[in-house]
């Protein structure tokens, strides 16, 4: 009974591309790849207790080492370029964790902001060789779809990135109802008592930062095809705070919830971009601000606690 | 030698522009346990005001006051209308003021179009002063001097005045300041708006180093006064001094002697001390 919105929700997802249109189902894309990069931001946010404030900068390597090695070294395999790209961002997340660790709460928030604004800054200089690689703060572009044999439509490519974001949701519930996703929920609620039981709470929380930043990384490689461009803009800090109000709106702690508030946040911006662009920071700031003031814990809990209350008055009366 | 004395007075005057920007920061956070994250667009704000304000009447004074009191009245009302509502929930207030950066840079763009705005450089500091070898423009000796007035004056408030000791004292245990009889809570407003005040004053001071700011320079400015709070040390108004001087100067050094990777020396000095000294250099304990 529990499962049954889920059930609806992808069956829904699978028959979507045979009535909308390329519009709806490119914006059917983004919001999947969005809500596994919320999902995995929430990992840190909402289980682990962690304010990761520069996640987009992980998702930012994934896509700008595919988009490198395929547009400026020519190498088109995708069975090189994928791992490539996530080893590389688990290099650079095993680093910044090494950093950002020795401090926890605002000053989490604080160093990691930094570290993010670092990789978007590397990402944006066009001094010298790096900027020639990069494409400075123009970004990189013309990716093509990858090549697994056939060649992929927006409606095929759509399909591929729901089998994948579907597996990843599998996974990362797997994680978060594991020994692991405990200790790291224990560690969110009370630090000390679970050192005094003997867990070493900052292996764990080091290892949540790998994961979440292995699945942004995901995320980013689903993104730079699907989009087939990469610029600074998308992963600074501003493409952080949008991840975060999809948190806040959705509700934290709950990973279904990423995919609602990706589905919110995208919507409204999709509709924003089209009456005032001009405008849309302040919409963004303004959402922002009044999410954080009214949403206390998101969407998705509140939906869960209907649905639980519509099962319960059936088998009242049943 | 003459080379680097010239870029050692230019790093400490962009360092006491830094410390303008992050004493306020700095505060924030030890007393509220939060950092006001628009605090970087208050600056600008404080800016754009000021520089208003100076261009029209003609008078430097006039737009320092200008500035600081817009971006001060900016503060309290982030701080009592908003942050209030989100009492003893700190990462809901961090994230509040997050979203106003992205209201105030889009009003400002709105209000006064997407042109940098000019410095204002008044009439008595222009010109340069000859030294052994260059000669340095005398409103870099004005920013030195002015930052280092109201510094000396914040340093005051902190160690000599009732107020000071108070906030003090609400930064090493606040619960017991309240079991005293202290209400704590214009102490945050206070704070707000002295930190604003200062940011704001320091912006219409400091674009005379720039030249000019962008609407959309928060962030980065955001960003330079994190690496300062973090080097510095949270919470006290030498450790913001020591931090931003730091910075400045290795900053100015760095765009001379290593343009390549002059952007990135300010994250391998925040790593550096996270590495060394998590607490920063004349920090309160973490």
């Amino acid at each position: 009974m529990r499962l049954i919105p889920f059930i609806v929700i992808v069956l829904f997802l699978l028959i979507l591309p045979s009535f909308a249109g390329l519009a709806l189902v490119s914006l059917a894309t983004k919001i999947l790849i969005y809500g596994l990069l919320v999902m995995s931001l929430d990992l840190l946010v909402g289980y682990t207790g962690l304010w990761a404030f520069g996640h987009a900068a992980f998702f930012g390597i994934g896509a700008y080492t595919t988009a490198i090695l395929m547009v400026r070294f020519d190498v088109t395999s995708y069975w090189i370029t994928a791992p490539a790209s996530l080893l590389l961002v688990l290099f650079a997340a095993s680093l910044f964790g090494l950093i950002a660790l020795r401090v926890s709460k605002v000053y989490f928030l604080l160093i990691t902001l930094a570290m993010g604004q670092l990789v978007y800054g590397i990402a944006r200089t066009s001094l010298g060789k790096l900027g020639a690689i990069t494409g400075g703060s123009d970004g990189i572009g013309g990716v093509p779809y990858p090549d697994f044999g056939f060649y992929f439509s927006p409606n095929s490519y759509y399909y591929f990135t729901l089998a994948v974001v579907i597996l990843c949701v599998f996974v990362m519930y797997r994680i978060v109802h594991s020994p692991l996703g405990y200790s790291l929920q224990g560690s969110r609620e009370s630090e000390i008592r679970l050192r005094a039981l003997g867990y070493n709470t900052w292996l764990y929380r080091y290892l949540a930062f790998l994961i979440a930043a292995l699945f942004a990384g995901v995320a980013g490689l689903l993104y730079i095809y699907f989009n087939g461009y990469i610029s600074p803009d998308a992963i600074g800090v501003e493409a952080t705070g949008f991840l975060w109000l999809m948190i806040i709106i959705g509700g934290s702690g709950t990973l279904w919830g990423a995919f609602i508030g990706s589905t919110v946040v995208l919507a409204l911006q999709y509709f924003a971009s089209t009456v005032i662009p001009e405008r849309w920071p302040l919409i963004f700031g303004g959402c922002f601000v009044i999410a954080v003031i009214i949403f206390r814990e998101g969407i998705f809990p509140k939906l869960r606690s209907f649905w639980s209350k519509v099962i319960n008055y059936g088998v009242v009366k049943g | 030698m003459d080379l680097v004395l010239l870029n050692l007075l230019n790093g400490i005057s962009y360092g006491i522009v830094l410390f303008l920007i992050a004493a306020g920061l700095s505060v924030i956070l030890g007393v509220m346990g939060i950092v006001n994250l628009a605090h970087g667009a208050i600056f600008i704000i404080g800016g754009f005001i000021g520089l208003t304000v100076a261009h029209q009447t003609g008078s430097f004074l006039l737009g320092i006051l200008a500035g600081a009191a817009g971006s001060g009245v900016i503060g309290v009302l982030i701080e009592r209308g908003i942050l209030r509502l989100l009492y003893k929930r700190d990462l809901q207030q961090v994230l509040v003021t997050f979203g106003f950066v992205y209201i105030f840079t889009n009003l400002m763009l709105w209000i006064w179009g997407p042109f940098p705005k000019s410095a204002f450089v008044p009439s008595y500091f222009s010109g340069s002063i000859p030294m052994a070898g260059f000669s340095l423009p005398v409103h870099r000796f004005a920013v030195i001097g002015i930052g280092i007035v109201i510094c000396l004056i914040l340093w005051w408030v902190q160690d000599k005045t009732k107020i000071g000791a108070i906030i003090r004292a609400g930064m090493d245990d606040a619960e017991m300041v309240s079991g005293l009889g202290i209400n704590l809570t214009p102490i945050n407003a206070v704070c707000f708006l002295f930190g604003s005040f200062v940011a704001g004053a320091g912006a219409v001071i400091g674009v005379q180093l720039f030249g000019s700011v962008t609407f959309n320079d928060g962030m980065d400015m955001l960003l330079v006064a994190i690496a300062v709070v973090v080097v510095g040390g949270v919470g006290k108004v030498q450790g913001a001094l020591v931090g931003a001087l730091i910075i400045g100067i290795i900053d100015t050094f760095g765009r001379v002697y290593f343009p390549q990777i002059a952007e990135f020396t300010m994250y391998m000095l925040l790593i550096l001390i996270l590495i060394v000294r998590p607490s920063g250099l004349l920090g309160r304990s973490l």
